[in-house]
C-alpha cells in the first residue's frame, strides 16, 4: 500500500495549486537566517563572497544574494547588493554581467565573459523585487537584462531553444563539440518572471526544451546529467570538462522543485542516482557511475531531503531545519531549499 | 576625484553657472555642459547629441530629463517657499571641508535665488538627523552601495521618509561615474557611452577624465568625429593647462591626422607668445610622420616632416631617421628613403632599418647588398625572420630575374629549408622557371606545397612546370587535386590552346631532363640572365598572383590604349598566360574596338575570362555581353559566372540565392559535381535535410568523397537529442 500513497501524494503535490507564497509578516527566508548568511558571505560593500573559491565574487553569487534578499524581505540588503552588482559586474556592452570579480586584481573583472545563470538569477531577483517593492527602476533593469539574454544567450539548435552557458565559447562554431550546455543553468522558476518583463514565446520554449533536455540526458549507469553536456550529436559529456554529475548539476532537482516542474519519473531518477548513505549527496563519474564525492554538508543534503519530500512526503529532518552557514554554495542551496519547503511543502516540515 | 564629485551636483540643474568660484578645480563652464559637443548650446541637448547618433542611450536621456524636473519645480513660482535642503551644507561644515562647502553654497544659491546662506557657514548647526548624516558620510567615503542600503533601510522603517533629492542625484552620478570607468577599463565602450548619455552631468570640465573615457570609447568604436567633439569640448571650454595638454596627447593616440588638426586649431598662446602644446610638438610631429608611414596617401604638413628631419639631424636618434625612411619609401622617394635608412642603419642597426634599407637597395637593383644587410637579422626575432624572407622572396621575384651569387642563393635556400618557408620556396620555383629550369622549379613548387598544402600559386606553378616538362599525367593529377578550388589550374590546357590560336611562341624548353634534385641541398645555378627593361616594384610580401615569366613579349608594362586591336588581343592572351588578368582585361578592352567581329568576339570572351580569373564576376558578366559569342563560349562563360555567383552567395550564407544560381546553371550546363555538393550544403544550411540527403546520397553513390562527407554532416546535424518536431 505504501507505494500507492506515495504516488498519490506525489500526484497531489504536482497538481496542488501552489500559490501560498511567503507570509506577509516575514520572508520565506527568516531574518535570523539571512543575518547569519550575510554575516558570512556578504561584505559591507554589497559583494557576495565565494569563500570556497579564493573569495572571488561572481554574477551567480550576486544573483543568489539578490534572490535571497528578496526571499528574506530585505529591501535594504537588496539595494546594497544591487548597487555593487550594477556598478562592478553589469558592464558588458551587450547588457549582460561580467561573470568573475576578484578582490586582488585590477581591474577586478578577470573574465569579461558572462555566465548566463548569473544573468538569469540577477534579472529574476530584480523582477521579484520590482514587483514586491513597487520599484520601477528594478523592473526596468530586469527587463534590460532579460532582453539581453534573449538576444545574446539563447541558441536555436536542432529545433531546440538552448541556453548558452556564456555568450562566448560554447556555440556550434566555438568548439568541435559545440554547442555545449550546462543543464543546471536552466533556472526554471525564473522564466515566467522574465517573460513578464520581456515578453517572448521563447521563454516557454526554453523552459520546455530544458525539461526535455533533462529527460534526455542520462549518462552512465546512474542515468544522471553531466555538469557540461555537448549537444553536437547525441548528448554526451562535453570535452574539456570533468565528465561528472558534479557541483553544477546537483542543484537541478532544487530548481525543478522550486518551479514545480520535473515530474515523478525524472525526480525519482535523479534521487536514485544522487542519494547516498545517510542522505549524503553523491557526485559521480558520468560514464562509470563511480562515486567521486559524498557530500554531507546540510545544504547539499537538503537537495536530497527535498526530493524525498516531493516524492514520498518524507519529513525534513529536524537537524537541517536549522540553518547554520558553512560555505557559500551549500549555504545558498540550503536557504533556497528551506524557503521552498516553507512556501510550498509545509507538510514536510 | 572626490573633490570634484561635489561639483558635479551643481551641474545637475539647468541653472546658471557657478559664479564666484575661484577654486580652479571646480567647474566654471557648467552652463555649456556638453552642448558644444554637438554644436548646440544647451546642456540638455548635449546628451541627445551623444546618444542620438549612436542610437543608444536615448531612453536614458528621457529618464534623466525627468529626473531633473523636481529641482525645476522647486524654483517654479507656483511653490511659495521652497524648503532648502541644507543637509549637505551641514555635513561639509561639520567636516570643515570648506571647498565642498563653498561649492554647495553656490549650488544652493543658483537653485534658490532667495535663499540666504548662513553668515558663518562653518558655524551652521550639525545635522540633527543622524541617519542622514551617516548617509552623507558614507557618500563622501565613496561607499555608494552602503548609502543605497541606508536609504532603503530607513524607508522600510519610515514609509513616509524620502531621501533628499540632492543626495539621490549625487549618488546616481557617482555610481554612474564608477560604472563608466569600470566599463572603460574593460573596453566595454558601448556601456561607457550609454552611461555617459544617461548621466550628462558627468560630462563637464570638472570631470575631464570622464570626458577622456567617453572620447576614447567613441574612437574605439570607430566614431572619430564624435571622439573629436568630446576632446574639442575640453579644448573649447576647460581651463586646466595640464588637462588640456593631456587631452591633445590622448587624442593623438587614437585620432587620425586630419582630425587632430581640428583640435590643434584650438591651441592657445601664452602672453609670452608660447603655444601651449609646444612641449609635445616634437612627439606630435613624430606621430604624424609615423601615420604617414602607414598611409602613403596621407599628406603630412611639411612643417612636421621638417621638424622630424631636424630632430633626426640634431638629436640623431635612429628612430627618427627610421620614421623618415619609411615615410619617404611609401612615397617612392627612394633615394631620400635610402639616405634616412642608411643613417638609421649606421646609427643603430635594427631589423626595421635593415629591411627599409634593403628595400631601397632592391629598388636600385642592389639586391645582393639588400640580402646581405638583412642576413644577420634573420634570427633576431620572428619578425626579423619574416622580414628576411620577405626580402628573399622579393629578391627572387624581381623581374627580370637577377643574377645572384651562388653562395647567396645557397644560404637563402638553406634558410628557406630550415624555416620551411613556403613563400620563398615558391619564389625559388618561379625563379627557376624564369631561368628555364622547369625541373628545379617543379621541385621547389612541390616543396612549397609540402609546407603549405593550400598554396594555390605553388600548385599552379607546379602544374605549369609539369606541363612544360611534358608531364601530362602530372598536370592532370594537380587538376584533379585542385578541382573546384582553382580556376586557372583547371583551365591550364585551355589557356594554352588560346595561346596557340594567337600564334604565340612558347619559350623553348631547355631543361628537359626530369631529374629530381634534393630540395634540402639544392642550389639554383644561374646560367643566364636576360636583361630587360622593368618597371615592376618589389613586393614586400610574397605575392599570391605571381607572374609567370617565360621571356615572352608582354612582360613590360605598357599602356595598351595605342595598340592595334589585333595586337592588343594578342597581348591580352599573353597577359592571361602571365596570370595578370586585370592588365589582360585592359588589353582586351582595346581589342574590343576592332572592326572585325571575330576579334571583338575573342576580345569579349578573353575579357570575361580575365575578369573571372580576377574574381570580378559582375564585370565578367558585363564583358560576356560585349559581343555575340558562339554557343559553346557563351555557355562556358555563363557557367563560370553563375558558378562564381553561387559560390559567393553560399560563402555569404545566402543559401537560397546560391540555389537560385545553381538552378539557372542547371539549365545551361551539365552538372558539375562540386557544385552539386555545394547545393547539398546549401539545402543543409537551410535545414532542408531531405533534399540535402537526396543530393548527397546520389553523388556519394558515384564515389564522390565530398558528398560522403556531406551525407555524414546531414546525419550529424539531425542527430540532435530526440527532436520532437
Amino acid at each position: 500500500m505504501r507505494w500507492r500513497t506515495a504516488l498519490l501524494a506525489g500526484l497531489l503535490a504536482l497538481l496542488m495549486p501552489l500559490a501560498a507564497g511567503a507570509d506577509e509578516q516575514g520572508g520565506s527566508v527568516k531574518a535570523g537566517e539571512w543575518d547569519q548568511y550575510k554575516a558570512r558571505f556578504l561584505d559591507s560593500g554589497g559583494r557576495i563572497i565565494d569563500d570556497a573559491n579564493g573569495n572571488v565574487s561572481h554574477s551567480e553569487g550576486q544573483g543568489y544574494g539578490l534572490l535571497l534578499a528578496v526571499l528574506a524581505e530585505n529591501p535594504a540588503d537588496f539595494a546594497l547588493i544591487w548597487s555593487f552588482t550594477r556598478r562592478e559586474l553589469l558592464l558588458r556592452d551587450d547588457g549582460l554581467a561580467a561573470w568573475k570579480w576578484s578582490p586582488s586584481e585590477t581591474p577586478h573583472i578577470i573574465d569579461i565573459n558572462n555566465a548566463t545563470d548569473g544573468d538569469i538569477l540577477i534579472a529574476y531577483a530584480l523582477v521579484l523585487a520590482g514587483e514586491r517593492w513597487k520599484r520601477q527602476d528594478y523592473s526596468q533593469a530586469a527587463s534590460r537584462i532579460a532582453r539581453a539574454i534573449l538576444d545574446n544567450a539563447l541558441l536555436d539548435h536542432g529545433g531546440r531553444t538552448l541556453l548558452l552557458p556564456g555568450v562566448s565559447g560554447f556555440g556550434t562554431t566555438d568548439r568541435p563539440d559545440g554547442p555545449v550546455v550546462n543543464p543546471s543553468y536552466w533556472i526554471f522558476e525564473a522564466f515566467p518572471a522574465l517573460d513578464r518583463v520581456a515578453p517572448s514565446p521563447r521563454w516557454k520554449k526554453l523552459s520546455d526544451d530544458g525539461l526535455a533536455l533533462l529527460n534526455a540526458v542520462q549518462s552512465g549507469p546512474r542515468k544522471l546529467p553531466a555538469d557540461w553536456v555537448s549537444l553536437r550529436a547525441m548528448p554526451k559529456p562535453a570535452q574539456g570538462f570533468p565528465a561528472e554529475f558534479g557541483y553544477n548539476a546537483l542543484r537541478i532537482p532544487l530548481y525543478l522543485a522550486r518551479a514545480d516542474m520535473g515530474g515523478r519519473e525524472l525526480m525519482a531518477r535523479l534521487r536514485e542516482g544522487m542519494t547516498g548513505d545517510n542522505d549524503a549527496l553523491v557526485l559521480s563519474d558520468a560514464s562509470t557511475g563511480a562515486v567521486e564525492a559524498s557530500l554531507t554538508d546540510p545544504g547539499y543534503r537538503f537537495v536530497n531531503h527535498i526530493l524525498a519530500c516531493v516524492l514520498d512526503r518524507v519529513p525534513i529532518p529536524d537537524r537541517v531545519k536549522v540553518f547554520s552557514p558553512t560555505q557559500y554554495y551549500p549555504s545558498t542551496l540550503h536557504l533556497l531549499g528551506l524557503s521552498y519547503v516553507r512556501e510550498k511543502r509545509p507538510e514536510c516540515l | 576625484m572626490k573633490s570634484s564629485i561635489v561639483a558635479i551636483a551643481a551641474v545637475m540643474t539647468t541653472a546658471i553657472g557657478v559664479a564666484g568660484l575661484t577654486d580652479g578645480g571646480f567647474l566654471r563652464q557648467d552652463n555649456k555642459k556638453l552642448g558644444s559637443l554637438t554644436g548646440e548650446s544647451q546642456g540638455a541637448s548635449a546628451v541627445s547629441g551623444i546618444a542620438g547618433e549612436g542610437g543608444r542611450g536615448a531612453p536614458q536621456f528621457t529618464e534623466v530629463a525627468q529626473a531633473d524636473r523636481p529641482s525645476e519645480e522647486a524654483k517654479s513660482p507656483g511653490k511659495p517657499q521652497p524648503v532648502v535642503d541644507e543637509s549637505a551644507l551641514r555635513y561639509f561644515a561639520a567636516k570643515g571641508d570648506t571647498a565642498r562647502l563653498q561649492a554647495e553654497i553656490s549650488r544652493l544659491r543658483s537653485l534658490y535665488p532667495d535663499w540666504v546662506p548662513p553668515a558663518d557657514p562653518l558655524a551652521v548647526p550639525r545635522n540633527t538627523d543622524v541617519a542622514l548624516e551617516t548617509m552623507w558620510r558614507l557618500y563622501s567615503e565613496g561607499r555608494y552601495a552602503e548609502v543605497r542600503k541606508a536609504i532603503a533601510e530607513r524607508q522600510a522603517k519610515e514609509t513616509a521618509w524620502q531621501p533628499p533629492s540632492d543626495l539621490l542625484e549625487r549618488l546616481n552620478v557617482a555610481e554612474a561615474r564608477a560604472r563608466l570607468v569600470n566599463a572603460s577599463e574593460l573596453k566595454q565602450y558601448e556601456t561607457v557611452i550609454s552611461a555617459a548619455a544617461s548621466t550628462p552631468s558627468l560630462l563637464t570640465c570638472s570631470e575631464v577624465d570622464v570626458l577622456w573615457h567617453v572620447a576614447n570609447a567613441f574612437a574605439q568604436t570607430k566614431r572619430p568625429e564624435r571622439a573629436r567633439d568630446a576632446y574639442l569640448y575640453v579644448l573649447k571650454n576647460c581651463e586646466n593647462a595640464p588637462e588640456r595638454l593631456a587631452t591633445v596627447q590622448k587624442a593623438a593616440a587614437v585620432l587620425p591626422y586630419a582630425t587632430l588638426q581640428d583640435l590643434l586649431a584650438y591651441e592657445r598662446t601664452s602672453p609670452e607668445g608660447v603655444p601651449e602644446f609646444e612641449s609635445i610638438r616634437d612627439d606630435l610631429a613624430r606621430r604624424f610622420v609615423a601615420e604617414g608611414d602607414e598611409d602613403k596617401t596621407l599628406a603630412v604638413d611639411p612643417k612636421y616632416v621638417q621638424r622630424v628631419e631636424k630632430l633626426a639631424e640634431t638629436g640623431g636618434t635612429a628612430s627618427d631617421a627610421l620614421l623618415l625612411g619609411w615615410y619617404q619609401l611609401r612615397r617612392d622617394n627612394m633615394s631620400a628613403a635610402e639616405q634616412w635608412f642608411q643613417r638609421a642603419h649606421d646609427k643603430e642597426d635594427s631589423a626595421s632599418a635593415a629591411q627599409g634599407l634593403a628595400l631601397t637597395l632592391i629598388a636600385r637593383k642592389a639586391p645582393a647588398e639588400a640580402e646581405a644587410v638583412l642576413y644577420r637579422w634573420r634570427d633576431s626575432s620572428p619578425d626579423a625572420l619574416a622580414t628576411y624572407f620577405a626580402a628573399t622572396a622579393n629578391l627572387l621575384a624581381i623581374d627580370p630575374p637577377l643574377a645572384l651569387d651562388a653562395a647567396v642563393l645557397a644560404r637563402i635556400a638553406a634558410e628557406t629549408t630550415k624555416a620551411r618557408e613556403p613563400a620563398t620556396a615558391q619564389q625559388f620555383g618561379w625563379y627557376a622557371r624564369a631561368l628555364n629550369q622547369p625541373a628545379t622549379a617543379a621541385q621547389w613548387f612541390a616543396t612549397a606545397l609540402r609546407w603549405k598544402p593550400d598554396d594555390e600559386p605553388s600548385a599552379y606553378g607546379l602544374a605549369l612546370s609539369r606541363d612544360q616538362l611534358g608531364d601530362k599525367d602530372g598536370v592532370v593529377e594537380i587538376q584533379r587535386l585542385w578541382s573546384g578550388r582553382s580556376e586557372r589550374i583547371a583551365r591550364l590546357g585551355e589557356v594554352k590552346e588560346q595561346l596557340d590560336e594567337v600564334n604565340r611562341v612558347r619559350a623553348p624548353i631547355v631543361e628537359a631532363q626530369r631529374a629530381q634534385p634534393q630540395a634540402t641541398t639544392r642550389t639554383t645555378v644561374v646560367t643566364e640572365v636576360v636583361e630587360q627593361p622593368v618597371s615592376q616594384r618589389p613586393r614586400v610580401t610574397g605575392s599570391a598572383q605571381k607572374a609567370v615569366r617565360t621571356g615572352a613579349g608582354c612582360r613590360t608594362t605598357i599602356n595598351p590604349a595605342g595598340m592595334a586591336p589585333q595586337a592588343a588581343l594578342a597581348r591580352g592572351w599573353c597577359l592571361m598566360d602571365l596570370n595578370r588578368p586585370l592588365e589582360a582585361a585592359e588589353a582586351f578592352e582595346v581589342a574590343l574596338q576592332a572592326s572585325a567581329s571575330q576579334v571583338r568576339e575573342d576580345a569579349a570572351y578573353g575579357q570575361s575570362l580575365a575578369y573571372l580569373r580576377a574574381g570580378l564576376t559582375n564585370k565578367a558578366a558585363v564583358s560576356a555581353t560585349k559581343s555575340t559569342q558562339n554557343r559553346g563560349r557563351a555557355d562556358e562563360l555563363q557557367t563560370a559566372i553563375l558558378a562564381d555567383r553561387a559560390i559567393a552567395a553560399f560563402n555569404a550564407k545566402r543559401y537560397r540565392e546560391a540555389i537560385l544560381f545553381l538552378d539557372q546553371l542547371g539549365q545551361i550546363s551539365t552538372r558539375r559535381q562540386d557544385l552539386m555538393v555545394l547545393r547539398g550544403y546549401a539545402y543543409m544550411n537551410l535545414k532542408y535535410h531531405a533534399e540535402a540527403r537526396r543530393i548527397f546520397e546520389a553523388l556519394a553513390a558515384t564515389g564522390n568523397r565530398d558528398a560522403m562527407q556531406g551525407l555524414a554532416a546531414v546525419e550529424a546535424s539531425q542527430e540532435i537529442w530526440p527532436n520532437k518536431n
